[in-house]
C-alpha cells in the first residue's frame, strides 16, 4: 500500500464536513483550511461554503483526484463512506471517529467492514480512532489540538501508536524547538500498522531519525524487521512493562512477556529502546543530527567539575568507557592552558576559558575517543557559549552533544547556533548524557556482526 | 518421518515425555546425561549397571510434568549408588504409579555432579505477535525471585546468544568468581541456539523448557527438559 497520497496529498476533501462551529466536521474543515491545494468539505445537508470551499453532496462528485479523504462521519457511517472514497479514487484517508474494536464486539465487526472496503478498493486508512496527524514540511495539521501549527518542520519522524502520545512529543518538540518531518498517530491499526508508515519515512528524503511508541501489536516481528531493514536510525519507547502473561505453562512462557520481547527484539534488530518520551525525543534529536560514532569512547569537557562528574557516572551506567587521552592530546590541552585542572579525561577546566572550543577539537581529534560530550553553564565570562564547536562534528566526522544549563529564554539563541553547526543541544547534564548514550547505543548495534 | 512430537499428537499429547523430549534435544546436538527408560524393577538395574553408579532415577509419563513433587517424593530418587537403592527407587515409582493408575515407567539416568557447574535456564517459546523466541537465565533464585534473564527473536547465531548471555546481571557467575572456573559459554550458547531452531524447525512446538542446563567448565548438559506441543496440530 503506498502511502504518498496518504501524507503528502496534492488534494483534501473533508467527508461529512460542516459550517457549524463545534462540529468535528468544522473542525476537521478549520485544520486544513489553510491547504495549498484543492480543499472540498462534502456533505449532502449542507449548502453554501465553509472556509470560503464550495460544499459538494459526494466524493464522487468532486471533479479532481482527491488524495487524501478526512473522515469526520460517525463511526457505523465509516465502512460505506470508506467504500465511496474508494471508488471515487481516494488514496488515503484518516479515520476520527471511536467506536470501532476499542470498545466491544460490535465495534469489532464494524472495524472489520472498514479494513474489507479499505483493502478492496486500495484506500490508506490511517486509524480509526486518532486525532490526525501533523505534517509540517507540507503544512498540514489534521490534529484538533489547539495551535497544531506551531509544530515546526524538521527532520525527526514519530509514529506513535497513541494520538496522547503522538502530541506530548509534538509539543515537547515546540518548548525544545526542534522540528518533525511527520508524527503519526496509528490508533486501532484497522488497515495500516507500524510496517508500511516506518518504510514510508525511510524513504523520505527530510527525515533523519524515525522514532516509535508501541503500546502492542498483533504482528511485533513484522515492525521488529521492518526496524531491522530500514537506513534510517530508528529509536522506540515500548510501554507495558508490568503487563504479565497468565497463560504460561513453563517457566519460559511465565518468564516471556510481550514488553520483554519489545525490548529484547529492538535492539537484537539495530534499534535502541528509551524509557520516556523526553529520553525518546533526545535521542531522536541526537541520531538525526549528529554522525553515529565508531565505537563507546566517550571524552567528556565540562566547564564544571561538579556535571562532568554526573556526566562521567552516566555515560558509564550506560556502558560507555572514558579512556585516557592520548599523550599528543594532553600536551595540546597543556600548551593551550598550562597548569589546566584535570587533563585527562574529564577535561575539567575550571575557569575562564575563551578556548575551549580547542580543547573539544583536540579531544576530538584524538583517535582513542569516538565521540564527546561538552557541557557549561550559562556564564558568558567563562566562554559560554562555546560556539567554535559547531561545525566541528562535520568536519571531524565525529559526534559531540553538548549540555548545559541556564535560563532558557537567555540560552536558546546559542543552542539553536549549535544545532545548526551539527551538535545536538540539551538542557541539564542528564539528558544530554542520555541522547549521547542512545547513539553510542545505536552505533554499537548497527556495527559489524550486530547484535549486542 | 516420525519423530517424538508426531508420535505425542497421535496419542492426543500435548507434552513429550522427559525421555522425548532429551531425545530430540540430543538429536539436535545438546548434551543429555545417559538415559534409558524401562518398565520394571529388573530392568532398571541393568540399565543402571550398564549406565553407571551413581544415577537418578524418575517416574516418567505423560501425565506426570511436576515429577518432584508427584507420588510423595517417590517421582525423583537422587544419588542412587548400588542395584539395592535403584530396585528399590524403582519399585516405589511402579507401585504409586499403580495405585493412582496411570501408565508409567523410569527413567533412569546417569547422575550429575551439581556441584561442578552452575544451573542455567534455557527456553523457547512462540508467541503469536513475536513467533518463536528464546530466553536464557541463570537458575533457581536468580531466574524465579529476581527474573535475571534474556531474551531474544529465535533464531539467534552464537555470537547473539553470547550477547545474550554477557547481558544478564549474573554472568560474572559463569565467566569465573572466587576460584570458580569458568563455564563453557561457547557450548551454553549453542543450546540457545539449538532451542530456538527446533523451535524454527517444528511449528508443533510451543514451549520448550530445559531447566536446567548444567553449564560446567567442560560443556551444558540438559539435566531436565519440558517440551509442550501447540493445541492445533
Amino acid at each position: 500500500m503506498n502511502l504518498r497520497r496518504l501524507f503528502d496529498p496534492d488534494s483534501i476533501a473533508v467527508i461529512g464536513a460542516s459550517a457549524t462551529e463545534g462540529k468535528l466536521g468544522y473542525e476537521a474543515m478549520k485544520n486544513v483550511a489553510d491547504f495549498a491545494g484543492p480543499l472540498h468539505p462534502v456533505n449532502p445537508n449542507a449548502e453554501g461554503a465553509v472556509f470560503g470551499h464550495a460544499f459538494v453532496d459526494r466524493v464522487g462528485d468532486i471533479e479532481d483526484t482527491v488524495d487524501l479523504a478526512l473522515i469526520a462521519v460517525p463511526a457505523p457511517a465509516v465502512p460505506d463512506v470508506i467504500a465511496e472514497c474508494g471508488e471515487a479514487g481516494v488514496g488515503g484517508a484518516i479515520v476520527y471517529a471511536g467506536g470501532f474494536a476499542e470498545v466491544d464486539e460490535r465495534g469489532e465487526q464494524l472495524q472489520e467492514r472498514l479494513a474489507e472496503a479499505a483493502n478492496a478498493h486500495d484506500v490508506a486508512v490511517l486509524g480509526p480512532n486518532i486525532s490526525g496527524y501533523f505534517m509540517p514540511h507540507q503544512g498540514i495539521y489534521t490534529s484538533f489540538a489547539s495551535n497544531p501549527d506551531v509544530v515546526q518542520p524538521g527532520n525527526v519522524a514519530v509514529v506513535a501508536q497513541s494520538g496522547g502520545i503522538a502530541h506530548s512529543l509534538a509539543f515537547q518538540g515546540v518548548n525544545d524547538d526542534w522540528g518533525f518531518s511527520g508524527i503519526v498517530p496509528l490508533g486501532n491499526r484497522a488497515v495500516i500498522d507500524f510496517p508500511p508508515v516506518i518504510e514510508y519515512f525511510d524513504s523520505d528524503p527530510r527525515t533523519d531519525a524515525i522514532l516509535l511508541h508501541v503500546e502492542g501489536t498483533a504482528d511485533a516481528r513484522a515492525m521488529l524487521e521492518t526496524c531491522r531493514d530500514v537506513e534510517t536510525p530508528v529509536a522506540a519507547l515500548p510501554v507495558g512493562e508490568h503487563d504479565v502473561d497468565e497463560f504460561a505453562a513453563s517457566h519460559t512462557g511465565a518468564l516471556t512477556g510481550d514488553f520483554d520481547l519489545y525490548e529484547a527484539g529492538f535492539r537484537q534488530y539495530g534499534t535502541p529502546v528509551l524509557r520516556s518520551t523526553t529520553g525518546l525525543l533526545d535521542a531522536g534529536h541526537a541520531l538525526a543530527n549528529a554522525p553515529i560514532p565508531d565505537g563507546t569512547n566517550v571524552g567528556v569537557v565540562t566547564g564544571q567539575a561538579g556535571p562532568g562528574i554526573v556526566i562521567a557516572d552516566r555515560l558509564q551506567g550506560h556502558g560507555a568507557t572514558l579512556p585516557a587521552l592520548a599523550e599528543e592530546t594532553q600536551e595540546t590541552i597543556s600548551a593551550v592552558l598550562p597548569g589546566i585542572t584535570y587533563a585527562e579525561n574529564p577535561v575539567d577546566t575550571g575557569r575562564p576559558m575563551p578556548e575551549f572550543p580547542d580543547l573539544v577539537e583536540a579531544v576530538a581529534r584524538d583517535d582513542a575517543i569516538d565521540a564527546v560530550l561538552v557541557y557549561m553553564v550559562y556564564e558568558e565570562a567563562a566562554g559560554f557559549p562555546p560556539s567554535g564547536i559547531a561545525g566541528l562534528p562535520t568536519e571531524l566526522g565525529t559526534p559531540i552533544v553538548f549540555a548545559t544549563d541556564g535560563p532558557e529564554a537567555f540560552v536558546e539563541d546559542s543552542l539553536d547556533a549549535m544545532e545548526d553547526g551539527g551538535v545536538p543541544s540539551y538542557l541539564t547534564p542528564e539528558r544530554g548524557a542520555d541522547a549521547l548514550a542512545a547513539l553510542l547505543e545505536y552505533g554499537r548495534l548497527n556495527r559489524d556482526g550486530g547484535g549486542e | 518421518m516420525s519423530g517424538p512430537i508426531e508420535t505425542a499428537r497421535d496419542e492426543g499429547r500435548r507434552s513429550l515425555t522427559e525421555a522425548e523430549a532429551k531425545k530430540l534435544l540430543d538429536d539436535a546436538g545438546v548434551e543429555v546425561p545417559a538415559f534409558r527408560e524401562v518398565d520394571t524393577e529388573d530392568e532398571a538395574v541393568v540399565a543402571a549397571e550398564s549406565i553407571g553408579y551413581p544415577v537418578v532415577a524418575k517416574v516418567a509419563s505423560p501425565e506426570v510434568q511436576h515429577k518432584s513433587e508427584w507420588g510423595d517424593g517417590a517421582g525423583v530418587a537422587l544419588g542412587l549408588d548400588s542395584a539395592e537403592a535403584v530396585r528399590e527407587a524403582a519399585a516405589k515409582i511402579l507401585d504409586r504409579a499403580a495405585e493412582a493408575a496411570i501408565e508409567a515407567s523410569v527413567l533412569v539416568e546417569a547422575a550429575a555432579d551439581v556441584d561442578a557447574g552452575t544451573e542455567v535456564i534455557v527456553g523457547g517459546v512462540r508467541k503469536r505477535s513475536f513467533g518463536p523466541t528464546v530466553l536464557v537465565g541463570l537458575g533457581g533464585v536468580f531466574t524465579e525471585v529476581l527474573e535475571d534473564v534474556s531474551h531474544r527473536l529465535a533464531p539467534v547465531d552464537r555470537d547473539e546468544a553470547r550477547a545474550a548471555i554477557d547481558e544478564l546481571a549474573g554472568a560474572q557467575l559463569l565467566a569465573g568468581y572466587r576460584g570458580h572456573p569458568a563455564a563453557d559459554l561457547d557450548a551454553l550458547a549453542g543450546v540457545v541456539v539449538t532451542v530456538g531452531d527446533l523451535l524454527e524447525a517444528h511449528d508443533g512446538v510451543a514451549e520448550i523448557d530445559v531447566n536446567p542446563v548444567l553449564a560446567t567448565e567442560d560443556g551444558a548438559v540438559a539435566l531436565d527438559a519440558l517440551v509442550l506441543l501447540t493445541e492445533d496440530a
